[in-house]
C-alpha cells in the first residue's frame, strides 16, 4: 500500500562532520505519504543529526534534501517548517497557562470576521475554537474539553496536541524524536495510536525511538542507522524481531561493519 | 488499573476518576476567578467603610479615590503587561520624576511653550523605556537589575537637571491635565479609564496579549514558535516609560510644581496592584481586570483607613498583609492547576481499542 504513495521526504547521501567526527556518512532516506520509517540505532549513531538536518536546525556538508521532490536548502527550522516538516521534539513548544485552542492558535492566531476586525487584530475566537474543534474530529483524536490548560495535562495528551497542531496546520511530514521516552504505558499508548491515525490520513512519520517494541508496531520500514551509516532499510514484516534490530544497531549483524569501525 | 466492562452501560461509579476530576474543576474556576475573588473582596471593603464612615460612599469621595489611583492604574496599564510576559520596571516612579524635570526645565528655564514641554517630557520617558527595553530585550540583561539602576539614575538625573530647585507655576491650562472635570469625572480618571479600556482590548482580543502569556510562560517555547519575544517586551518597556512620564505630568499638574517628590515610592505602589491583582510574577498568568480591582482594592482601602482617622503606617500594614495573602493564593492555584485532566476513561478506551477513522481522501 505503501509504495504507491508519493515520496514527500528523501534524503540523498547526505554527509555531517563536526570537526573530525563524521557524524553521518552518506545516508540515504525515503519517507512515502502514510508511512511510517522508524529510525534507530545507538547512541551517537547519527540519529539525532539526521533529524536536526531535515528539521533545518543543522546544515549537512554534503548531500541534498527533497520534500515533495523538489530540493530544499534549509537555513533555520521555520524554512523546514514551512515547507510542511514538523518536528515533534521532547520539548514540546507549548504555553502551560494557555489552553489547548489557544496554544494551536499560537502566533497563527485568526482575526476576523471582515476587514475591521482583521485591521484592529481582533481575534476570531469562536471560529478558532470551532475550527480545532472539528480539526480534533476528523482526526479522531480524544482529548480533555479545549478550554483546559495545557499544565493540566498529561505528558500523552501534550504529545497529542502538539502533533495535533502540526497536522492541523499542515504539515505533511512529522519528525518524532522519542516521543514516548517519559511517558507512562498509557500515555504512550495514546501518542502511538495517534500515529497510526495520521498515517491514514496520508502523514508521512519519521519514528525515533529506542524502544524496539514500539518501533516494531508502528513502522512499515525500519532505518538502521550505525556509526553515522544506513547499515540496513527494510520493511517491517511478521517475521521482523526487537533481537535482529538490537544486532543490527550494536553493529553485531550488519555487512559492513568494519567500514563503519574505521570511522573516525 | 483492572479491566473494567463498559459495554452498553455506564458505570455506576468510577473511584479515584470523578473526585479528581471534580476537585480539578473547581481550582480551575478559582484560578480563573481569582480576580473575581478580588472584586468580590472590594466590594466588601467598600461595604465595610461606607458603614464605617457616611462619607465613604459619597460622589465626590468616590471622585477622590478615581484621582488618586488614576496615576497608579495608569502605570500599571503595561506595568502588569511586562509582568505577565515575565519582566518587571521599577524605574517608572524615577522616570516620572525625570520627565517631570525636563517639563519643568523646558517651560521655565528654557521658556518653552507648555505643549513643547509635554513633548520633551514624554520623549524623556519614552527614552528611558527604549533603553530599559534594548538592554533588556535585545541584550539579554536582568529586568531588575537594570531598572533598579533606572530606579536611581532616572531620579540622579532629574535632581542633575533642576540642581534640585523645584519650578512651579505653569498656568491653569496645564492644572486642568490633573484638576479639570470631563463630564464630572477628573481628567486623570478619564485618561486612566480610557487606556484601561484600551489595554484590555490589547489583552483580550489581540493576539499580542496571547503572545505575552507565552513569553511569561515559557520564553524559549514561545521564541521557538515565532512569538516576538524581543519585540513584545521592547515594545512594553517604551510604552512603561511612556506611561510613567504621562502620570508624572498628572501629578505635575495636580501640584502645580515639578516637585522632586513626585513618583516616590511609585513602582511600588504599581507592582502591588499588579501583584494583588493575580498577575503571576514569575509571569504567564494574570487578568488585566485583576490589575484594575488590584488599583482599586489598594486606593479603597488607603482611603477608608483614613476617613476612619486610621494612620498611614497601618495602611500600608493592611496593603502588606492582603498581597502576602493574594501571592499565597496564587500559589495554591497554581499547585491545584498542574494536577492532571483524567480524561473520560472510556472515551480514552475507545480510542485505543482503535474507533474507526476516515480514510484519507485520495
Amino acid at each position: 500500500m505503501a509504495t504507491e504513495h508519493p515520496v514527500v521526504l528523501e534524503v540523498q547521501e547526505v554527509t555531517k562532520r563536526f570537526g573530525p567526527v563524521t557524524a553521518l556518512r552518506e545516508v540515504d532516506l525515503q519517507i512515502r505519504a502514510g508511512e511510517v520509517v522508524g529510525l534507530i540505532g545507538d547512541n551517537g549513531a547519527g540519529k539525532s543529526t539526521l533529524v536536526n538536518i531535515v528539521c533545518g536546525a543543522l546544515r549537512p556538508d554534503e548531500g541534498r534534501v527533497f520534500v515533495d521532490g523538489e530540493q530544499r536548502h534549509f537555513t533555520d527550522p521555520s524554512d523546514a517548517r514551512a515547507a510542511g516538516i514538523e518536528t515533534v521534539f521532547q520539548n514540546l513548544a507549548l504555553i502551560p497557562t494557555l489552553n489547548i485552542w489557544e496554544n494551536i492558535y499560537l502566533r497563527r492566531e485568526d482575526c476576523g470576521p471582515g476587514p475591521v476586525a482583521h485591521a484592529l487584530r481582533r481575534m476570531n475566537k469562536r471560529a478558532m475554537r470551532r475550527h480545532v474543534e472539528e480539526g480534533f474530529e476528523s482526526l479522531g483524536v480524544t482529548l480533555p474539553p479545549l478550554r483546559t490548560k495545557v499544565a493540566a495535562l498529561s505528558g500523552g495528551q501534550r504529545q497529542q496536541v502538539a502533533v495535533t497542531r502540526a497536522v492541523l496546520w499542515g504539515s505533511h511530514i512529522v519528525l518524532m524524536d522519542e516521543p514516548a521516552a517519559a511517558l507512562g504505558v498509557r500515555q504512550t499508548e495514546l501518542v502511538l495510536s495517534l500515529v497510526t491515525r495520521l498515517k491514514a490520513h496520508g502523514v508521512g512519520l519519521l519514528f525515533i525511538s529506542h524502544n524496539m517494541q514500539h518501533v516494531l508496531r508502528v513502522s512499515d520500514r525500519i532505518a538502521v542507522l550505525f556509526l553515522g551509516r544506513k547499515v540496513a532499510d527494510f520493511a517491517v514484516g511478521e517475521a521482523t524481531k526487537a533481537s535482529e534490530l538490537v544486532a543490527l544497531m550494536t553493529g553485531a549483524a550488519a555487512g559492513d561493519v568494519s567500514a563503519a569501525k574505521a570511522l573516525p | 488499573m483492572t479491566a473494567r466492562r463498559t459495554k452498553g452501560r455506564l458505570p455506576l461509579q468510577a473511584p479515584q476518576i470523578l473526585p479528581a476530576g471534580g476537585a480539578r474543576q473547581v481550582a480551575g474556576r478559582l484560578a480563573a476567578y481569582q480576580s473575581g475573588g478580588l472584586f468580590v473582596a472590594l466590594i466588601l471593603l467598600s461595604f465595610f467603610f461606607s458603614l464605617q464612615s457616611g462619607n465613604f460612599f459619597t460622589r465626590s469621595n468616590l471622585l477622590v479615590v478615581l484621582l488618586q489611583v488614576s496615576i497608579v492604574g495608569l502605570v500599571a496599564i503595561p506595568g502588569s503587561m511586562l509582568v505577565l510576559s515575565g519582566y518587571v520596571d521599577l524605574s517608572v516612579g524615577s522616570v516620572s520624576v525625570l520627565a517631570v524635570a525636563v517639563f519643568g526645565d523646558m517651560v521655565k528655564v528654557d521658556h518653552q511653550s507648555i505643549a513643547v514641554g509635554i513633548v520633551a517630557a514624554l520623549a524623556a520617558g519614552a527614552g528611558w523605556g527604549l533603553m530599559n527595553g534594548f538592554l533588556i530585550s535585545y541584550l539579554d540583561f536582568s529586568p531588575i537589575v537594570v531598572t533598579l539602576g533606572g530606579y536611581a539614575g532616572a531620579r540622579g538625573a532629574a535632581e542633575a537637571i533642576t540642581h534640585d530647585v523645584t519650578q512651579f507655576g505653569f498656568g491653569n491650562a496645564f492644572g486642568e491635565l490633573g484638576n479639570g472635570l470631563v463630564l464630572g469625572i477628573p481628567v486623570p480618571g478619564v485618561i486612566f479609564l480610557v487606556l484601561f479600556l484600551a489595554g484590555c482590548y490589547v489583552w483580550y482580543a489581540m493576539p499580542v496579549g496571547r503572545h505575552m502569556t507565552a513569553i511569561g510562560a515559557d520564553k524559549a517555547a514561545a521564541r521557538a514558535l515565532g512569538v516576538g519575544a524581543r519585540r513584545i517586551p521592547f515594545v512594553l518597556y517604551v510604552m512603561s516609560g511612556l506611561a510613567s512620564a504621562a502620570g508624572g505630568l498628572m501629578f505635575c499638574s495636580e501640584l502645580d510644581g515639578a516637585s522632586l517628590s513626585i513618583g516616590i515610592g511609585l513602582e511600588l505602589q504599581v507592582l502591588t496592584a499588579i501583584l494583588l491583582g493575580g498577575v503571576a510574577f514569575s509571569g504567564g498568568r494574570g487578568s488585566l481586570w485583576g490589575v484594575l480591582f488590584g488599583v482599586f482594592f489598594v486606593g479603597v482601602l488607603n482611603n477608608g483607613l483614613v476617613l476612619m482617622n486610621v494612620g498611614p503606617y497601618f495602611a500600608n500594614l493592611a496593603v502588606g498583609i492582603v498581597l502576602v495573602f493574594a501571592a499565597s493564593a496564587d500559589a495554591f492555584y497554581r499547585r491545584l492547576e498542574g494536577m492532571p485532566v483524567r480524561v473520560d476513561e472510556i472515551k480514552e478506551q475507545a480510542e485505543l481499542t482503535g474507533t474507526p477513522t476516515p480514510e484519507p481522501g485520495g
